[in-house]
């Protein structure tokens, strides 16, 4: 027994060297550095080039976009105010293969490929331009709009309306815009890694690290509060386990009030005036007694579940060592993280992975809040009314109170012992 | 059995599972096309927002990198009575979003024209605000913000005589930098609570009146010593380091206030909290 109490702390002992050294090398320090070296390499060497633009696809063969029937595809380019639908609606189109690529531009013309409007050159209406830059040397009457590619403005250019550049840039090199000019980048690169798929098995082992780090810290948690606070712990389980029901409810409505009282309790340090300046006190000795609670709680859940479960296995005779508050609170987070490690492996299951980990969180919520209504209720271990420990005076008999005079009662004089002088 | 679990283990890893997405780059201007005047009003939610004078030749520029998933960005320009809205709005999903720390980093940088009158107006959430308005032809400007860390500073006198200046704070950390260049007859601060730092150096073009209203929190002075500054306080658990001023009635008046050759008025009110005041030169 005493070896399984020093596990924990051995582990933890273990870990916590380890886990220092890794948050201190990980965050934006060793991955920046080597990040920013490399790049400083790739710009010494001449090659940089910035890797979040995503590359576009170049069409061959510029041509313009025939107008698609009745049914097709139309894209208003009158109104550029929202740049994201119109991106939303481009990207469908740009997904096309050449040939296949139909669109109806409303007052105005579509291009597939780089275009350019000549010096001499005036074209009235919105221009789309999907995929390729469009040159502007003349005068366009209209909206311009490019996707995948640069807007590009040569002097004496005008562009009496609004020009946006979908994942490409505006370059003014003398020409005029008589509108707005807009420039909405492509999603970086680092971003479509993040947003890229990732597989079940990566996903899975990064729960089953996740669960097993959370139970692990627990696992101390409960190791040093069954070595440092055995008495109250036993005290919190005892409460859960002679009155669930009751914990239960208390833990409920103590969820419940938890904001109400928090306000009220801010409410009132600040009518108070002088209590502003405990405020900051006040704020975070409520959090840290309401994470004791819950955690604590939990913790004397778990024990009171492997207590439970150890009795019932010696009383069917099977032999299981000392039992212990150590042991206790162990097994009892072991099924419940029996649990959690289930959904880490089925997790990934469409439907199946939604089921366990609801049934997780409701195991893991029904437990904390029976223990913090437990907790509620013994005062932190500290009130034994609700352990069981207490006879209630219903449950006495008079062989107990056989050599207890009753009130009221005077006690019978001693033969031969003179009477008590009478006090005037 | 083993190609069974070949299999098993091949589908698992084949499963496609969606991540978050990160931050989008907008940029919007327009060119200058004679308009004389621009009345801005600013909106962002959250994040570091850095407003300075641009070039003449563009009426206004931005240059935003915002999150997409709660967020759209607002460009609307309306040349007919030159109002013009700039930042970025809320997609009405609200809530908490857990990420990485540069991931929620929303940034915008407004540039604005120094040449056309500009009517501001900022609204301001939980945002880092940078507000360099030195520069500009600013007629008036209001200030409205959350829990915001914002600086407004005039490096440069400002181009024209200011009528009003109003800034609402919450719970802010706000500097007011070279007050005096702003040359705005009513500057008016009203803030909840936080730290005001006002910088009443600068030009001073016209007789001014500032007045702070403060619940909780600490007001730092720095007064130039060549500015004549008479004070009126209104104070509730509030102290004032009179030492060195001419009392006359409720009125303090700072030392070599008759000589001064710019002067301005200071009203104050403060409930909880102190006023400490630095001489600058």
């Amino acid at each position: 027994m005493r070896a399984l109490e020093a596990v924990p702390g051995a582990l933890l002992l273990l870990f916590l060297p380890a886990l220092s050294l890794h948050a201190e090398s990980r965050p934006e320090s060793v991955g920046s550095v080597a990040s920013d070296i490399w790049s400083f390499l790739q710009q010494i060497r001449g090659v940089a080039q910035d890797d979040s633009i995503p590359a576009r696809r170049q069409v061959e063969h510029p041509i313009a976009i025939p107008a698609a029937g009745a049914n097709g595809p139309a894209i208003d380019l009158s109104d550029l105010s929202r740049p994201l639908d119109l991106e939303r609606e481009l990207g469908r189109l740009s997904t096309l293969a050449d040939t296949a690529v139909r669109v109806t531009i409303p007052g105005g013309t579509a291009r597939l490929g780089s275009y350019s409007v000549g010096s001499e050159q005036s074209l009235a209406g919105h221009l789309l331009v999907l995929r390729g830059d469009a040159d502007i040397y003349g005068r366009l009457d209209g909206n311009l709009v490019t996707y995948d590619g640069d807007v590009v403005l040569h002097p004496g250019a005008i562009v009496a309306g609004d020009v946006l550049a979908v994942h490409g840039r505006v370059q003014n090199s003398g020409g005029e815009i008589q509108g707005e000019s807009r420039m909405l980048a492509a999603a970086p690169v680092t971003a479509q890694t993040a947003a890229a798929p990732r597989s079940a098995l990566s996903l899975t082992f990064s729960r089953l690290v996740g669960v097993i780090g959370v139970f692990l810290a627990l696992a101390c948690l409960g190791w040093a509060l069954s070595v440092f606070a055995q008495q109250h712990l036993q005290i919190v389980s005892d409460t859960t386990s002679h009155n669930f029901g009751r914990a239960f409810i208390t833990g409920l409505i103590g969820q419940i009030l938890l904001l109400p009282t928090f306000g009220m309790l801010v409410v009132g340090l600040v009518l108070s005036v002088a209590g502003i300046l405990l405020l900051p006190f006040a704020v975070i000795v409520y959090a840290l007694l309401v994470i004791v609670g819950v955690v604590g709680g939990f913790l004397a859940m778990a024990h009171a579940m492997g207590e439970t479960w150890t009795r019932r296995r010696q009383a069917a005779g099977v032999m299981l060592g000392s039992p212990g508050s150590a042991r206790f609170v162990m097994m009892g987070l072991a099924v419940t993280a029996a649990l959690w490690l289930a959904w880490a492996l089925v997790g990934w299951v469409p439907v199946a992975g939604s089921v366990v980990r609801g049934a997780a969180v409701l195991l893991t919520w029904l437990l904390a809040t029976t223990g913090l209504g437990a907790a509620m209720l013994s005062r932190a271990g500290v009130r034994e009314n609700f352990a069981g420990r207490i006879i209630p005076p219903e449950a006495l008999t008079d062989e107990y109170l056989w050599a207890t005079p009753r009130f009221g009662v005077p006690a019978a004089r001693r033969p031969g012992t003179p009477a008590p002088p009478r006090q005037r | 059995m083993k190609a069974a679990l070949l299999a098993l283990a091949l589908t698992v890893a084949g499963v496609p599972l969606l991540a978050a997405q990160e931050m989008r780059d907008y940029a919007v201007s327009r060119q200058r096309h004679g308009e004389g005047r621009v009345a801005a009003h600013l909106a962002f939610a959250a994040g570091t927002i850095s407003v300075s004078a641009g070039s003449p030749d563009v009426l206004y520029a931005m240059q935003l990198r915002y999150d997409p998933e709660r967020f759209t960005p607002v460009s609307r320009f309306d040349a007919g009575d030159g109002s013009l809205a700039l930042g970025i709005e809320n997609t009405g999903k609200s809530g908490l979003r857990v990420a990485s720390r540069t991931q929620l980093t929303q940034t915008a940088t407004v540039l604005l024209n120094p040449a056309v009158l500009v009517s501001l107006a900022a609204n301001l959430g939980a945002a880092n605000a940078r507000l360099e308005l030195g520069g500009l032809r600013l007629s008036d400007f209001r200030l409205e913000s959350g829990a915001t860390r914002a600086t407004v500073s005039f490096s440069q006198p400002n181009r024209i005589r200011c009528s009003t200046m109003t800034i609402e704070a919450g719970a802010a950390e706000l500097t007011l930098d070279r007050l005096g260049n702003s040359r705005c007859a009513a500057v008016s601060i009203s803030g909840g609570m936080g730290q005001t730092t006002l910088d009443l150096r600068g030009i001073w073009g016209q007789p001014s009146t500032v007045s702070v209203r403060m619940t909780v929190g600490t007001l730092l002075l720095r007064i130039p010593r060549s500015l004549g500054v008479r004070v009126r306080s209104e104070r509730f658990l509030s102290s004032f380091p009179s030492e060195g001023w001419t009392r006359n009635g409720d009125i303090l008046l700072s030392p070599g206030y008759a000589s001064a050759r710019r002067h301005v008025d200071l009203n104050l009110e403060t409930a909880l909290g102190g006023v400490r005041v630095e001489w600058v030169r």
